[in-house]
């Protein structure tokens, strides 16, 4: 556990001194129960922006990745009540960044004894 | 149309409840009957299995008669990996089941509803009946689809309604 959590403030050093950045997660906040408005599509669901930090943006070609900080992950599994990474990315709306809404198309996770560091995600950019 | 896809997906989760009140799906922490229509969700439900995902797609316009003639196709899309407890063994009695339960959804008499508008549930009013019926075909059942470890299939009915006035 103890070289987890090392490996994990040694990412998190790393994207900090490698230009580390703040990035908003959209999430769509829970549903009104029994309200066929929203299962009809007439009502649109609120979101809500999860911060992730520090993360990294790279694009290269067309190719859109985010190295993201896997305490940060953790912070919002905790905090949104998500049972894993892998739910939280897959039901999340998309990432933010620099005003562009970018769609999570995969996720995966670096590992250090058995546990996360940081999250990969590649990104879809929003059409233009 | 869209209050003919609108009446019909209601028609469709209310039956659904009285066959298998156990179909059901959790969707943005919110339990519902286990039927959605794609084009109303967000893009990651679309994966879903165990539930009946309904997709609107080839549209036909009759303009001979009083009022337009409008038929819809609407696909059921649903997929089984069976019970993880039993390894997915029983997947293809699981997707039996679910063909069966659609069957009975779908064949159950009346095959028709009066046409509602839902609209003003946008602003928190009610549903208005409107002076037509929707009505709609017996289902045909796709061939079985191997999808990884989850058994699909497609099934497919015919949707009809008269335009009325005024109608989106």
């Amino acid at each position: 556990m103890q070289s987890s959590n090392g490996a994990i403030r040694l990412a998190d050093a790393v994207m900090q001194s490698g230009g580390g950045r703040t990035v908003l997660l959209r999430i769509a906040i829970p549903a009104v129960p029994g309200d066929p408005a929203e299962q009809l599509g007439l009502a649109t669901p609120e979101y809500q922006d999860i911060a992730l930090a520090p993360a990294t943006f790279h694009k290269a070609n067309s190719v859109s990745k985010l190295l993201v900080s896997a305490s940060a992950v953790h912070e919002a599994l905790g905090s949104l009540g998500f049972d894993s990474a892998d739910v939280l990315f897959e039901t999340a709306v998309g990432v933010m960044i620099d005003d562009l809404i970018y769609k999570i198309k995969n996720s995966y996770s670096s590992q250090a004894v058995g546990l996360p560091y940081c999250y990969w995600l590649t990104l879809e950019p929003p059409v233009r | 149309m869209q209050n003919a896809k609108d009446t019909f997906y209601e028609v469709i989760c209310g039956r659904l409840v009285g066959v298998n009140p156990e179909r059901t799906i959790v969707l943005r922490g919110v339990v519902r009957p286990g039927v959605l229509v794609e084009e109303n969700e967000l893009l990651s439900a679309i994966a879903l299995p165990d539930c009946f995902r309904l997709e609107w797609s080839v549209a036909k316009v009759d303009p001979g008669g009083k009022m337009p003639l409008v038929t819809l196709q609407c696909s059921f899309l649903y997929e089984t990996a069976g019970s993880a407890i039993n390894g997915g063994i029983d997947r293809g009695r699981a997707l039996a089941a679910m063909d069966a339960e659609l069957q009975s959804v779908i064949s159950a008499l009346p095959q028709n509803s009066l046409k509602m508008n839902y609209a003003g549930l946008a602003f928190r009013g009610v549903t208005t009946a409107m002076s037509t019926n929707v009505w709609w075909s017996d289902s045909v059942f796709g061939e079985t689809v191997v999808n990884n470890d989850r058994l699909a299939r497609t099934t497919t009915v015919q949707v009809m309604s008269y335009q009325e006035a005024g109608e989106l």
